[in-house]
């Protein structure tokens, strides 16, 4: 009976989260007719087509766009994982501004975004960033590097500084000790934090939406584009959506079992 | 005599002279290594955030609608931003979004993370499932959702109509908010469970056995040794989702617009600099709005350092 009521809970909680994305997927397949229809029964009984597929790759630059989000978020994920890995190993072996600097750093993640948004978006005019990888890149490096600070510190605060303090009596010299003590040990946290701001730079949208417009446009911007003057084209905004979906669904595969003891934040020891 | 001593300082120099560190050493030196580790952080700080932030508070003193240009007028825009209705009602949307959200989030998620903590058969996959709301695009799933409460076409409204209910109409001004919160809520709850899951996994089992020995009931048990356990988990996920949902965007560019009664604080900054173009009182917003979540933020971090504390 106990058995029962826990299957029935975990396929209602399954439902709940799984639903709404395979309705993504079931809209990218249906007919314009099918998806603007008021009858109940078209709902799910409807035959299969692939013309928002054929509309996406041919009526709009979806390679363009994903090869642009493709651009920045791993060029900005790269810049983050440089800045953040020093910054938090300093937090968390030195206490480096006892805490009143990592309480900075964070807070700055708090910052409403049209804060930065109206100031930058003068600053790139006359810089000429405006629609450029590396102008977003920019801002997503700005976006992504307090949280990324925030989920190594607690990674970096559980490797016992013992370790090092060993390896120095040894005679290894700092940089040393980082690449052959800290770096190894570092790995699946830098890992899981590299995944979110993967995840985050590639379906970030306000962004992207203020600064580009033509040539560095990614893909979260092509998929508002879908939402025109008269109707919002569901189909083909689901096949670009499901589509999107599918790298962060790869990365998100590989790093499955970190991803739990990445969650915690150092606050919890397992 | 005099001339011994004088050896002794030349002997001083000379050491001094090459013990003098290369530049390489005094870099990676105890005293200056962990500045050095820093610095590329503090450049990306200073540039993006002490930029904008001078930015924003030297226009929020100028009348400054492009494309005329700027002139200085004092407090004004302040004045004029404190006196608008429609900023305390951006507030206080933004607010009363934060606390369901979050709320409703932690009961849900407490909910089925106790549910989750156990072996049973596919638990990977089933949790592996459940993550899936935080991969995909927030922006796209908004629009998504737009479809699945549409009044005629949407699936709700058919599922309704189709077991006995009338139809709801999701977006007028009394429910569209709550709408918002619900498609922000499905996005978020996952990423409460799996840290809440990692939170309960990590407990230490004999208080609970003791417990088990006294008698306790599970609500008993639940409320005085798991949750206080938790605390510092639920202030993590507290400070993160106040973090996310201050700057909640995309499910409202997705749906509603700032229409019908759903416009946040985010939004409304974003459409007076960037709709009216109005640069001196987006400014002026957003000095406000950088002073509200410092202060929140200010807040949220000393509890959870209180918490991180007490359960080391």
């Amino acid at each position: 009976m106990k058995r029962i009521a826990f299957w029935m809970a975990t396929f209602v909680i399954l439902f709940a989260f799984v639903f709404p994305i395979f309705w993504v997927y079931l809209t990218s397949i249906k007919a314009k007719a099918d998806i603007y229809s008021l009858e109940f029964s078209t709902q799910f009984l409807f035959s299969p087509t692939i013309d928002n597929f054929r509309h996406l790759f041919l009526k709009t630059p979806f390679f363009q766009e994903i090869t642009s989000t493709a651009i920045v978020s791993v060029a900005s994920t790269i810049l983050v994982m440089l800045v953040a890995l020093p910054a938090a190993y300093s937090f968390a072996r030195f206490n480096t501004g006892y805490g009143h600097l990592l309480f900075i750093t964070i807070s700055t993640r708090m910052f409403p975004a049209a804060v930065a948004a109206i100031p930058f978006f003068f600053a790139f005019k006359s810089l000429g960033l405006l629609d450029t990888h590396f102008g977003l890149t920019m801002l997503y490096l700005y976006f992504n590097v307090s949280f990324a600070v925030f989920l190594l510190f607690g990674f970096f605060r559980e490797i016992p500084a013992e370790l090092e303090q060993a390896a120095m009596i040894d005679g290894y010299g700092r940089l040393e000790i980082l690449r052959k003590i800290i770096f190894p040990l570092i790995k699946p946290g830098a890992s899981i934090t590299a995944v979110f701001c993967l995840v985050f730079a590639w379906n970030e949208f306000l962004y992207a939406f203020l600064f580009t417009r033509l040539h560095a446009k990614p893909l979260s911007v092509g998929i508002s584009n879908f939402w025109a003057t008269i109707e919002i084209q569901w189909g083909p905004m689901s096949a670009g959506a499901g589509l999107a979906i599918l790298p962060t669904l790869a990365a998100a595969w590989f790093m499955q079992r970190y991803i739990i003891r990445g969650l915690t934040f150092g606050a919890v020891k397992g | 005599m005099i001339g011994s001593g004088n050896e002794a300082r030349v002997e001083t120099l000379a050491t001094g002279f090459l013990e003098r560190k290369t530049f390489w050493e005094t870099l990676t030196s105890e005293k200056y290594f962990k500045w050095v580790l820093i610095t590329p952080l503090l450049i990306v700080l200073l540039v993006f955030t002490l930029y904008p932030m001078c930015y924003c508070l030297f226009y929020s003193t100028h009348q400054y609608a492009m494309p005329r240009p700027p002139k200085f007028i004092g407090f004004d825009n302040y004045r004029a931003v404190l006196q608008d209705v429609n900023f305390w009602q951006a507030l206080g949307r933004s607010f009363y979004l934060l606390v369901i959200s979050i709320a409703v989030e932690l009961i849900v998620a407490m909910g089925i993370a106790m549910l989750f903590n156990r072996e049973f058969k596919g638990q990977n996959i089933i949790r592996g499932l459940c993550l899936l709301p935080l991969l995909i695009s927030p922006l796209a799933m908004s629009m998504i959702w737009d479809y699945i409460f549409h009044y005629d076409m949407g699936l709700m409204n058919h599922v309704l109509a189709k077991i006995g209910f009338s139809k709801v109409n999701w977006w007028t001004p009394e429910v569209a908010l709550y709408t918002i919160a619900v498609i922000s809520i499905w996005q978020w709850t996952p990423f409460s469970i799996f840290v809440l899951l990692a939170g309960l996994r990590s407990l230490p089992r004999d208080a609970f056995e003791a417990a088990k020995v006294d008698g306790a009931t599970p609500w008993y048990t639940f409320r005085r040794i798991t949750l206080p356990m938790l605390m510092p988990i639920i202030m993590i996920i507290i400070l993160l989702r106040t973090m996310w949902l201050i700057r909640l965007f995309d499910p409202l560019y997705g749906t509603t617009r700032g229409g019908v009664g759903t416009e946040t604080f985010d939004w409304m900054v974003y459409r007076v600099a960037f709709v009216f173009f109005d640069v001196g009182a987006g400014s002026t917003l957003a000095i406000i709005s950088l002073f509200l979540t410092l202060v929140l933020c200010a807040l949220l971090f000393r509890v959870l350092m209180k918490s991180l504390g007490a359960a080391e």
